[in-house]
């Protein structure tokens, strides 16, 4: 009972965070990204108004250091977030990717590009439609933690699947 | 200047690279070091009343460009040798005390006008090389001193200063703005407000516009600034990046990575954005193009082959060719004005380093040892790198000598991706 409040809870941060997101989509991030969990993963389709709902309940694909292939820890946080995009067929997918802040910035922009089109190739070959996916790289220009160490770098290192209309 | 010249001969001579074939006319080359730096003395300069501007700091300003050369060494004699606004100074005193270059300066204002005479004595010679008269604002007195100090490098090696250039930098705050400074980091004046990412500011070559990327409109976009206005104007918005645009040499074309069918690869496109032509092929992720001075080639990273590395492909049609072997991640490349050095950055040991390398792979030479260093841009005349440091904990804008001997922070808020103007005020 009381972890299912924590789990409300969490859900009502992220999505006021995912709120307060919208005013400046660029350089506010839509919150850590739900960790929280609704329903269980073979639950029925969701609604219209589900949005934030859904984007609260995918997980940020997490990369290694240099990498734009997805490891076994990334490939199941993908078949993860595969499972809720398949209840909300009516979403669109935007594949945010990010890189950790060493390197240079223009090299970074072209690492996040390259991880967001292999999340996005890697679902594809799952059966999510390409044209329901577009990616957008930030490089290491929007760090989830602003640390300068081994942890943070490894938040940062990420493809963060955002869900549109 | 013939005494001047011999002494820079007697250090060319000792080296015994440059031993044969030297040409007829005395080039200081920044690659080489000199064995002795040129003396040199800027007493403060003299005005007959007091005025808002002082002659300490009107000196200071070139004494700090020639300093940043490193190819001079300031001399200031004690007891101090006096001088006159109107005369010839005293040559014997000067050269009993080292001075190789003397250069004084007299000022007057009135209201807000400056009027500056500026002289280059060659002290062996007892000769007169340069004299000049500035008027202008007293704000622009800074201008006025880095234009007699470009004349300066220009009349002891050949090529002019570029104490009268900028650099443009993104500021590195939560927003990313453009911002421009003179390049000693005075002046600074912020060039874009919209709040958002913006990365990868270039000059045209005429100092006109810059062109960079921008999140302003949610993708990563190449933008186009005139800066008569600020006015934006859209290069290319096609889906996915549209990173690291640079103007060619002559203006009429803009290199950059694009990556709307699939991996980012490098084209070429007008300055309006239509595909002039598609440069690179292949697996790799295809970014950071750098222009030859001739616009015959253009170096970029690519990671074709497993790890970011530098190649160079000719821009009249050819195959790529790698030019760096070295360790696992070499970016961002900048073409010498002369054409025949390419700066980097490198990874050492976890940490990024400024390096130089030949245009055929050979002579790698690490600039910079303190701290993560990154975005190498060279200065128009080839004597300086400006790049980001993070050596002080925070990211700057810093120059130095092409040999990385002497190295300064130059931006006054946080910064990086400095781009250098080809163009001087």
């Amino acid at each position: 009972m009381s972890s299912r409040c924590l789990t409300l809870g969490t859900i009502v941060v992220v999505a006021l965070l995912v709120m307060s997101g919208c005013s400046r989509p660029i350089v506010k991030q839509p919150g850590p990204g739900g960790q929280g969990f609704v329903g269980t993963q073979t639950g029925g389709p969701f609604g219209e108004g589900d949005l934030q709902v859904v984007q609260a309940n995918l997980k940020p694909i997490y990369f290694e250091y240099d990498s734009f292939t997805l490891n076994p820890e990334a490939q199941a946080a993908a078949q993860y977030n595969l499972e809720i995009i398949r209840r909300a067929p009516q979403f669109n997918i935007v594949a945010e990717g990010h890189c950790d802040e060493r390197g240079t910035s223009e090299y970074n922009l072209a690492l996040g590009d390259r991880r967001a089109r292999a999340v996005v190739e890697y679902m594809s070959t799952l059966g999510i439609p390409p044209s329901k996916c577009s990616t957008v790289s930030y490089g290491s220009e929007l760090p989830v933690d602003p640390g300068h160490n081994e942890d943070a770098w490894a938040k940062n290192r990420r493809v963060y699947l955002r869900v549109s209309r | 200047m013939d005494a001047i010249i011999s002494l820079l001969l007697l250090g060319i001579f000792f080296n015994p690279v440059q031993i044969k074939a030297e040409p007829p006319k005395i080039i200081l080359d920044v690659d080489k070091p000199l064995l002795t730096k040129i003396p040199v003395a800027v007493p403060d300069f003299l005005s007959a009343a007091p005025g808002p501007v002082s002659g300490r700091d009107l000196a200071e300003i070139i004494r700090r460009d020639l300093y940043l050369t490193a190819i001079f060494q300031i001399v200031d004699p004690t007891p101090p040798i006096s001088t006159s606004a109107n005369g010839e100074p005293d040559f014997d005193r000067w050269n009993q005390a080292g001075v190789q270059v003397l250069i004084l300066g007299s000022f007057q204002t009135m209201g807000d006008e400056l009027t500056l005479e500026v002289r280059l004595y060659d002290v062996a010679l007892k000769k007169l090389e340069i004299g000049k008269r500035y008027s202008g604002k007293i704000r622009d007195h800074r201008r006025m001193i880095h234009r007699f100090a470009d004349r300066v490098m220009e009349k002891l090696t050949s090529v002019p200063g570029c104490f009268s250039t900028k650099i443009a930098f993104v500021g590195d705050s939560q927003s990313r703005e453009v911002f421009s400074m003179d390049f000693d980091g005075h002046n600074p004046a912020q060039l874009t407000r919209n709040g958002s990412i913006n990365l990868s500011p270039d000059w045209s070559p005429d100092g006109r516009n810059i062109v960079f990327t921008s999140y302003m409109n949610g993708n990563p976009d190449a933008l186009a600034m005139d800066l008569s206005n600020l006015s934006l104007r859209a290069v290319s918005s096609r889906p996915g990046l549209n990173a690291s645009p640079r103007y060619s040499p002559d203006s009429n074309s803009i290199a950059l990575s694009m990556s709307f069918n699939g991996l980012p690869k490098l084209f070429i496109v007008t300055p309006q954005g239509n595909i002039i032509k598609r440069l690179t092929e292949g697996r790799g992720n295809d970014i950071s193009p750098a222009w030859s001075p001739d616009g015959s080639a253009i170096a970029y990273v690519s990671d074709q082959a497993g790890t970011p590395q530098i190649y160079i492909v000719p821009t009249g049609g050819g195959q790529p060719r790698r030019l760096t072997f070295n360790g696992n991640y070499n970016t961002d490349p900048d073409w010498s004005p002369r054409g025949d050095l390419l700066a980097f950055t490198t990874r050492i040991e976890g940490r990024f380093q400024i390096c130089t390398i030949r245009t055929d792979g050979t002579d790698l030479r690490v600039l910079t040892k303190t701290g993560s260093n990154q975005d190498p841009t060279w200065s128009p005349d080839g004597r300086f790198i400006a790049f980001m440091s993070e050596r002080d904990g925070r990211r700057r804008i810093y120059i130095m000598d092409a040999r990385g001997e002497i190295q300064v922070p130059v931006s006054p808020i946080t910064g990086k991706c400095p781009a250098w103007s080809r163009h001087s005020w």
